[in-house]
């Protein structure tokens, strides 16, 4: 589906969040890295698409009724192999109509786990005086505590995203420190500017948070996209 | 012609309210027209034929032209009406003084306020106002600013934009006694209709306009874009200083999402003021620092920065302010250290900060001013010049001026102390040189004019090399 599309079928739903699988579509579509994800409807379909998606794999309930997923046991993690993936995911559901009847079960998302590296945040919101803006702050307390973070407003180049990341007090742990080898910055801008071409192109989309986007040396990877729209007019 | 011209050159004005009644706004507004505006006046009131000499119509109908401008100082509920007749007349800006609209939180007042934004459309009107003290035009003599125990500044080129009348008032007055020129200032209250964009606008193709100050609280949902563009623009003309007041969120959308929570208003202010190469300042302190350097200063063209002090522990302080700001105070390479040894008695410390000490006369800095404005590793200077010590006569003042104009480079001075250290900056300031009395005020502001001087190399080759 187009990022119309599914901005369509959830505000036809009554639905302002997006599900976890909508969400990542459209972050695809715009050629934001996220992980191998499928959303299946069975333990069958896990055992199914378990190895093209890869180990260690993550397996999440997606309803638009449940927000927090760990209390309803809507989570399993560090999943090995096939047959875990089957346990895992038969599991979530039965969990999910016990502990929240009547929930509204869109499926259950399963994606590979993304290796650990340095924590960052790319966000988006559209102003109300100057329009889609996008943020850039590291992961973690820097964000919650020091609220480290930095803004542009839309357009962005990438020369500006450079800015936006060299521009946070806490900039230097990007560039490695005890031990750490430097994150790969250009892969972190390039992910901003696309955030902010998103958000430019999609009218109905109020905020997007990127939360965590993984850094590596080489590469990053939007581990947890959030998606709010609004009805226009 | 510019769209906002006929406020600031009018070929002739009606001011509606104008009064002979002392205290009264139309009397003050009357009079600062008649003191500077070489254009014709019209006074209108029902009540006179004549007010302060002039004669006086009973209405907007029977001036005997179209005025340029047209001024409204009446009570808020005839204020459409003295409108709608303005708009039959022909007249195509108007400021509206008159308060008692919007502001009031009032259902009245709103309406009152969406009639005159009708009536403004329905015309083709341009509208200052209302709910504003106007325009102080100090070349036209265009002058609303009723509050007469404000002192006026003398012409010059600093223009003001400001959303608080009370604030541009205090602000010229301040700039009178402190004698900073002033080309015009602009209070657009609740701006139903001309707005910073606008203003920011004309005062970029203003000639008479080297540096744009400006005073915000918010701008106009929807005109956030045009804005960045408008003041990208301007700024790579003259240098556009912007106070953003109400800084703190106001958390309206704080549970939408983290980014939002994050943001507040400011924060995106702050992002874009950033991309459209606006200059902000935190204080007021810094808001007439970073005039004043504008205003005298060439630009910076690169990031080393000598000081020649007749005091030691000023020279420290000065180069722990300007080295924590990011520049560089280098050491003085081994040539110059022999030039500077070969000119100087031998007690003196050729090191940057290049040391004169206490028992300096003028010849030393003059001396030191000749060698260092030939170096092309110099990119600014700074003259540290306290009066105190016995041995300096004055003339040296006339030899910073001069390395400022032969180099155009930055040269800035610092002085300490009382009527002697006055007297020196005034003597400095009236020459161009700009005079600061704290190292770390001093080194911020030079700070701006470098960070200025790099979006104007990045965004206008060819400006200058390097």
């Amino acid at each position: 589906m187009t990022p119309r599309e599914v901005i369509k079928k959830a505000l036809e739903e009554g639905r302002v969040k997006l599900l976890e699988h909508e969400a990542f579509d459209i972050a695809k579509y715009y050629g934001i890295p996220t992980p191998n994800a499928i959303l299946v409807k069975s333990p069958d379909e896990a055992y199914k698409y378990a190895d093209e998606v890869g180990y260690p794999m993550a397996a999440k309930i997606v309803s638009p009724d449940i927000t927090h997923k760990s209390d309803v046991g809507g989570v399993k993690l560090f999943i090995k192999n096939r047959e875990e993936a089957y346990k895992a995911v038969e599991e979530i559901l039965r969990n999910a109509s016990q502990n929240a009847p009547g929930a509204r079960i869109a499926g259950v998302i399963v994606y590979k786990m993304a290796p650990p590296g340095l924590e960052t945040i790319i966000g988006g919101i559209r102003d109300h005086v100057f329009g889609p803006t996008v943020m850039f702050g590291l992961g973690g307390i820097f964000v919650e505590v020091m609220r480290d973070v930095s803004f542009r407003v839309h357009p962005v180049t990438f020369e500006d995203a450079l800015e936006m990341i060299d521009e946070i007090k806490s900039s230097r742990i990007l560039n490695g420190y005890r031990g750490q080898p430097p994150v790969d910055k250009h892969a972190l801008a390039d992910i901003i500017v696309k955030t902010s071409k998103l958000l430019a192109e999609n009218e109905e989309i109020e905020s997007i948070d990127l939360n965590p986007v993984i850094a590596y040396p080489q590469g990053a990877v939007a581990v947890d996209v959030r998606i709010i729209v609004k009805q226009q007019g | 012609m510019h769209a906002l011209s006929k406020f600031f050159q009018p070929s002739s004005v009606a001011i509606i309210g104008a009064t002979p009644k002392e205290g009264k706004v139309g009397r003050a507004i009357l009079e600062n027209f008649i003191k500077r505006f070489n254009g014709r006046i019209y006074p209108v009131n029902p009540g006179y034929d004549e007010v302060l000499g002039l004669k006086c119509y009973r209405s907007i109908k029977e001036i005997p032209e179209t005025p340029d401008l047209g001024v409204i100082a009446i009570p808020a509920l005839q204020v459409p009406q003295t409108l709608r007749e303005l708009g039959e007349k022909g007249t195509k800006a108007v400021i509206i003084i008159s308060g008692g609209f919007r502001e009031t939180g009032t259902k009245e007042g709103e309406a009152l306020e969406e009639e005159l934004i009708k009536i403004s459309r329905e015309y083709g009107i341009r509208v200052i106002g209302p709910n504003c003290i106007g325009v102080y035009d100090n070349w036209s003599g265009v002058d609303t600013f009723f509050t007469q125990k404000m002192k006026k500044p003398p012409r010059g080129y600093v223009a003001f934009i400001s959303q608080s009348g009370a604030f541009a008032t205090a602000l010229m007055d301040w700039m009178a006694y402190h004698g900073i020129g002033v080309s015009r200032a602009i209070s657009y209250g609740n701006k139903i209709d001309v707005d910073d964009v606008d203003l920011l606008e004309y005062l970029g193709e203003d000639d008479k306009t080297r540096v744009v100050l400006m005073y915000i609280e918010g701008i106009k949902e929807s005109r956030g874009r045009l804005f960045i563009e408008t003041a990208r623009r301007v700024s790579l003309k003259k240098p556009v200083v912007v106070y953003k007041a109400g800084k703190t969120s106001r958390g309206g959308r704080a549970a939408a999402s983290h980014t939002a929570a994050m943001a507040g208003d400011y924060s995106v202010y702050r992002a874009a003021f950033k991309q459209a190469g606006l200059i902000e300042v935190d204080s007021f302190d810094e808001m007439m620092d970073f005039v004043r350097i504008f205003l005298d200063q060439p630009l910076m063209r690169g990031n080393r920065v000598y000081i020649v002090t007749d005091a030691g522990g000023v020279g420290v302080m000065l180069t722990d302010a300007l080295t924590s700001v990011g520049f560089e105070v280098p050491v003085t390479p081994p040539e110059l250290r022999e030039k500077l040894r070969s000119i100087l008695p031998p007690h003196c410390i050729v090191d940057n900060p290049i040391d004169l000490t206490g028992d300096t006369d003028d010849e030393r800095y003059i001396r030191v001013l000749e060698v260092l404005s030939q170096r092309e590793d110099v990119d600014a200077i700074v003259v540290v010049a306290l009066p105190q010590v016995p041995g300096i006569k004055g003339i040296f003042v006339d030899y910073i001026a001069k390395t400022k104009e032969e180099t155009g480079k930055p040269v800035v001075a610092l002085t300490i102390g009382s009527e002697a250290s006055m007297e020196t900056a005034k003597k400095l300031q009236e020459k161009g040189v700009t005079v600061f009395e704290s190292p770390e005020r001093l080194a911020k502001s030079l700070k701006a004019l470098r960070t200025y001087s790099l979006y104007i190399s990045k965004n206008k080759p060819g400006v200058y090399s390097n």
